[in-house]
């Protein structure tokens, strides 16, 4: 008996031989399926999918973060000179040159308190950072007061949220303009 | 010819059911779930001779089936054999995490820890116990087209090759099961597989 006629006759026993595992396996069951855990296990990858897709926009639309982070610093900036004006008595709008000495000193060097925020406290920690805002963030009426950028600091604590600012010298007398033209 | 249709009417529920999960059915995951577990469980049993790693491997499946049932397209092959194909990677990839491939099992039946006598007929444990043994190229094809009755063409896809890959995969591995499954027989059983064997082979 040649080679490929013995494998022939092997392969034909074990056809009868794999026919039999073929019924015995089809009798081999899953354990039955519980509806609640499968309905569960549906709704934790929906939940998860749905996150992950959030995420990813999120990440997609990378300008959108700079854009609202920089939305709530001018917003800030904003409530700071607020604040700003209210303190400072101001009874005559003086020219740039002439900017009161006393209005620049309180936001010159230390640090002024946001009035929305929460108060200051000694034994918490604090960030300071430097951002670029234009003046024009401080007029109401667009054109009354000049063009251009004036640099600021930044108190931030541990939440997030702005305390506090400080101003350069010569940007204070700017600010202080600016605020004048708001009232 | 009846078979096949009814074959393409199951395939064509299944492609709803999964169109439908990737739309967020909860209902069409359940019946999809009902309806092809214990394929995937019977595939997994038949690579792996563990029922316990067969669960897994349909958990498994079934969570890929609820992150990528969107990705499925009816063009590239049948429903069955897109869940096949799931099946058979995370069938691999789990084989190769426990170390299981064929070339690392010891030689010894009864050496392999975490096997399961899983029929009651010894031939047909043996037979298991031998295919369990054949490299992993030869065991997919075999346990796809011999146990699982997909179509050459089906097998194809899910193992991502050309149709004369899996017919040659299926010749050789069949004619090393053979070989496997005499080696094994007690000699009682020898004479009983086939006349060349009774010629060739001499029992002690």
């Amino acid at each position: 008996m040649t080679d490929s006629q013995h494998d022939k006759l092997k392969l034909q026993g074990l056809q009868v031989e794999l026919a039999q595992l073929r019924a015995a396996l089809r009798a081999v069951e899953a354990p039955a399926p519980n509806e609640a855990a499968l309905r569960a296990q549906f709704r934790e990858a929906v939940r998860r999918k749905a996150i992950e897709e959030a995420m990813v926009s999120r990440g997609g639309g990378s300008w959108r973060l700079p854009l609202a982070a920089a939305a709530t610093v001018v917003l800030a900036i904003g409530v700071a000179i607020g604040a700003l004006v209210l303190r400072v008595e101001r009874p005559v709008p003086e020219p740039l040159a002439a900017t009161s000495p006393e209005a620049a000193s309180v936001a010159v060097g230390a640090f002024q308190p946001l009035s929305s925020a929460p108060r200051l406290s000694p034994s918490s920690s604090y960030s300071v950072v430097r951002v670029r805002i234009p003046l024009s963030a401080f007029a109401v009426v667009p054109g009354t007061v000049q063009d251009g950028t004036i640099e600021a600091d930044l108190l931030v604590g541990e939440d997030g949220l702005a305390r506090g600012i400080r101003f350069d010298e010569a940007d204070a007398a700017l600010v202080s303009v600016a605020a004048q033209s708001r009232q | 010819m009846a078979r096949m249709a009814q074959s393409d009417e199951e395939d064509r529920v299944d492609a709803r059911l999964l169109a439908e999960i990737a739309a967020g059915s909860e209902q069409a995951f359940v019946e999809l779930y009902r309806r092809r577990h214990n394929d995937i469980y019977r595939f997994a049993v038949a690579m792996a001779r563990s029922r316990s790693f067969a669960q897994d491997v349909v958990q498994e499946v079934f969570l890929n089936v609820l992150e990528n049932a969107g990705r499925f397209d009816r063009a590239k092959g049948s429903a069955r054999a897109w869940l096949c194909g799931c099946a058979r990677h995370l069938t691999l990839d789990r084989l190769r995490l426990e170390r299981r491939w064929t070339d690392e099992l010891p030689a010894d039946d009864s050496a392999q820890d975490g096997d399961e006598r899983l029929f009651a007929d010894q031939r047909i444990e043996r037979l298991q116990a031998a295919l369990a043994r054949l490299p992993v190229e030869y065991r997919e094809a075999l346990v796809l087209v011999d146990l699982q009755e997909l179509g050459y063409a089906e097998a194809a896809v899910v193992l991502d090759c050309p149709i004369g890959t899996v017919r040659s995969r299926l010749h050789r591995g069949r004619l090393a099961l053979a070989a496997m499954f005499e080696e094994r027989a007690p000699c009682a059983e020898r004479a009983d597989v086939g006349a060349p064997l009774q010629a060739r082979e001499v029992c002690p």
